[in-house]
């Protein structure tokens, strides 16, 4: 048997739908964003509204987080499909179009949360679900980035409550979320290996501290854990699991952060092309000069190179294949995407001349959130770690 | 009740349309072809009427071969069944011709409603529909802004300049939809996988029992007896501001009759 690299007719057929989607509901919005984000104050909330519509609409139309069972309130969608649509929301190049499927950003529904028991969904899977609320997932601390397992936070159980104590940071959507999911240490001496807890809190237990503002455009808060107090039943999956069950879901989460470099890599290239061959200098269209089309060649190269990681990923995934054998791909295919998707970015700024760096421009805020992540969701250093440990290094 | 929609696959809206060098009809494999956006509209009607009302949904068409993707799409926004009446005489089929193939199809199926779009984005002729149910000999509602269907009757409020009318109908009938009437859903992934599984008639010129004297380029009523490509933009005219700009513009504007 041959192998098989194309993509199923279903699923093209959902990218036209999801491609009319973006164009007749979210392109508007995103022209009134425009106008609001860029205007005089630069006011980092001025989306917030926006994008809480963009979430329901979205889910009401039936893209929004798309991966969970229908019974969670999704549509079984497939990782591949999942990541073809986070890639065409990228490549539209509209900022509002990313949560359009909710991940890789953490405030959609975690597949984490499946792992609650059953009579906590209506609480804290569907709302997300189905867009009206948002969630976060609190694992980094202050002293504890990259190291994730020396995290400080502690959850003692008493009676029938598990009391939560410690500071996060750096959590993305922190400030708006109406519940998080919290790792902490339930056994000092177990750690990663039986010792750390994934615990759903909701909002009125915990405390947001100061917005941490940075050059993307997602803003994570600090997060105060003063005897926070949740049911017995609010933890995910099993006590002391909370690592192994977040390593479970992290290879569908890299085929995702993949497909979302991937589209902002495809998004640049496409306008910088443009661009080039409509901008003249020295009597030819740019476009014309090697020193220009070469770096743009060389991007589509990356970008080929991009995809098929994402989508091999996603199929090895979507084919039940041992997450732990899957690792090692998941962390090429996350350091891959984003360092390349940034130096197409870079190259795509740099044709742009001038506009390139200009806030209105098309590829400045890309580049941006490019650069956050290479540091977040595993440093690709820490991706370098786990692929040399699979060369047994 | 039984509703039929008839669907159109038009080149994408976006695309530079051209006509073909051969015989000077629409190019329709230069560019993706697309669901007629009216047409969408009168495929959501048809939904929310057989959901509120109970009943069926066959989508209808008239076109190549490529234009099975928009059956599958409107099966897969949920519409029950398709019929695609697809065939080489059909090519060059005037409005006349369309029309006439399209009442055949739904009369032999009796059908209680047969919703239309408006207009088609390539043709805009905008006769079809009318056309079809006079060939029919029912009454026809057109341009909808609103339908209500009871028991046996359809009313409609009928989109005009000035407002609308209300116009009602006994059933069968034929409407025609604008797209004030609702926001058409998109094809869910769940809508997708089931529309695999529904069924599709391919219907020939002979399948249909038409005559093919009636059809196709030799038998319309009108010939494009010769195209030209639209000119390219004329350079504009520049004012040049020696502090009577304003002035130079309102007498350009009064000149060009704009004012
Ligand atoms: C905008 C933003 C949003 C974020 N959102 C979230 C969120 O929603 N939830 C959450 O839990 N966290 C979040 N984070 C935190 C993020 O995951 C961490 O910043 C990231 O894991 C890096 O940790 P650190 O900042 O502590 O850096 P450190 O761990 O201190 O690393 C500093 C540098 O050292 C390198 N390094 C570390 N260890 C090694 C090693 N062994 N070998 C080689 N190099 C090494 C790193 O790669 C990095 O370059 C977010 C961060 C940002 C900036
Ligand atoms: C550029 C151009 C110019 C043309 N000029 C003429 C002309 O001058 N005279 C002439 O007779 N013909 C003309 N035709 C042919 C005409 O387009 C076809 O006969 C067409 O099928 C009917 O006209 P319409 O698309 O304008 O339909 P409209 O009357 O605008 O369409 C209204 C509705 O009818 C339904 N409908 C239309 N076509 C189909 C179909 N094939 N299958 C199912 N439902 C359908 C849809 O619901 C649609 O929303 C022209 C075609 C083109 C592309």
């Amino acid at each position: 048997m041959s192998m098989d690299f194309s993509i199923p007719a279903e699923l093209t057929e959902l990218r036209g739908a999801f491609a009319d989607f973006l164009e007749r509901e979210v392109r508007p919005l995103e022209q009134e964003y425009t106008r609001e984000y860029w205007g005089p104050s630069l006011d980092p909330e001025a989306a917030t509204p926006l994008i809480s519509q963009v979430r329901r609409r979205s889910a009401d139309a039936g893209f929004y987080a798309p991966y969970l069972p229908e019974a969670a309130g999704g549509h079984g969608l497939s990782v591949l499909g999942t990541t073809l649509l986070v890639e065409d929301a990228a490549a539209s190049g509209m900022r509002l179009a990313m949560v359009a499927v909710a991940p890789p950003n953490p405030a959609g529904p975690s597949t984490l949360l499946l792992k609650l028991p059953a009579h906590l969904w209506s609480t804290y899977v569907l709302p997300v679900a189905t867009g009206h609320q948002t969630m976060c997932f609190a694992l980094s601390e202050p002293e504890a980035g990259s190291d994730a397992q020396s995290i400080r936070t502690q959850a003692v159980l008493d009676g029938d409550e598990w009391v939560i104590n410690g500071t996060k940071h750096y959590i993305t959507n922190g400030a708006d979320a109406n519940f998080a999911i919290v790792f902490a240490v339930t056994d000092a001496q177990k750690r990663a290996a039986g010792g750390i807890t994934a615990f759903v809190v909701p909002r009125e237990q915990y405390r947001v501290g100061q917005i941490q503002y940075n050059m993307s455009d997602s803003h994570p808060a600090e997060l105060f854990f003063d005897n926070a107090r949740v049911p017995a039943d609010h933890v995910i999956g099993e006590v002391g699991m909370g690592f192994l069950e977040a390593m479970s879901f992290l290879n569908a989460g890299r085929a995702y952060i993949g497909a979302q470099a991937l589209g902002l890599a495809e998004f640049c290239l496409t306008s910088a092309a443009e661009h080039t061959r409509s901008r003249t200098a020295f009597g030819k269209p740019l476009a014309k000069f090697q020193g220009v089309s070469f770096p743009l060649a060389r991007s589509k190269v990356d970008i080929e190179a991009m995809r098929w990681l994402v989508y091999h990923l996603a199929w090895r995934v979507d084919t039940h294949q041992d997450a732990l054998a899957i690792m090692g791909d998941a962390s090429i295919t996350k350091y891959a995407t984003t360092e390349w998707a940034y130096e197409v970015a870079d190259r795509a700024l740099q044709a742009y001349g001038g506009m390139g760096l200009m806030r209105e421009g098309p590829i400045e805020r890309v580049l941006r959130h490019l650069r956050m992540l290479r540091v977040v969701e595993g440093a690709s250093e820490v991706q370098l770690l786990v692929i040399a440990r699979t060369l047994g290094l | 009740m039984k509703i039929a929609v008839c669907v159109k696959q038009v080149p994408d809206t976006w695309a530079e349309k051209k006509l073909r060098d051969d015989d000077s009809t629409l190019d329709r494999e230069a560019a993706d072809g697309v669901m007629n956006e009216l047409d969408e509209y009168a495929v959501e009607e048809a939904l929310r009427l057989a959901e509120a009302n109970g009943g069926e949904v066959v989508v209808v068409t008239m076109g190549p071969e490529r234009a099975a993707e928009t059956v599958r799409k409107a099966l897969s926004m949920g519409a029950d069944a398709g019929v695609h009446l697809v065939d080489d005489s059909l090519h060059g089929s005037d409005a006349l011709a369309t029309s006439y193939a399209l009442a055949e199809v739904l009369a032999a199926r009796n059908f209680d409603l047969v919703i239309f779009g408006s207009e088609s984005t390539d043709a805009r002729m905008s006769v079809v529909p009318a056309m079809v149910a006079e060939r029919l000999g029912l009454p026809q509602v057109t341009f909808a802004q609103k339908v209500d269907v009871d028991g046996s009757k359809v009313a409609i409020q009928r989109q005009t300049e000035y407002g609308y009318d209300d116009v009602e109908a006994e059933l069968p009938a034929v409407v025609s939809v604008v797209e004030k009437i609702n926001e058409p859903r998109y094809p869910s992934f769940k809508g997708i996988m089931a529309a695999k599984k529904k069924p599709v008639e391919t219907l020939t010129v002979a399948d249909a029992g038409l005559d093919a004297a009636k059809l196709g380029a030799t038998a319309a009523w009108t010939k494009v007896a010769s195209f030209a490509a639209r000119p390219p933009k004329a350079a504009g005219t520049v004012v040049t501001d020696e502090g009577d700009g304003g002035a130079k513009i309102a007498t350009y504007l009064t000149e060009q009759k704009f004012v």
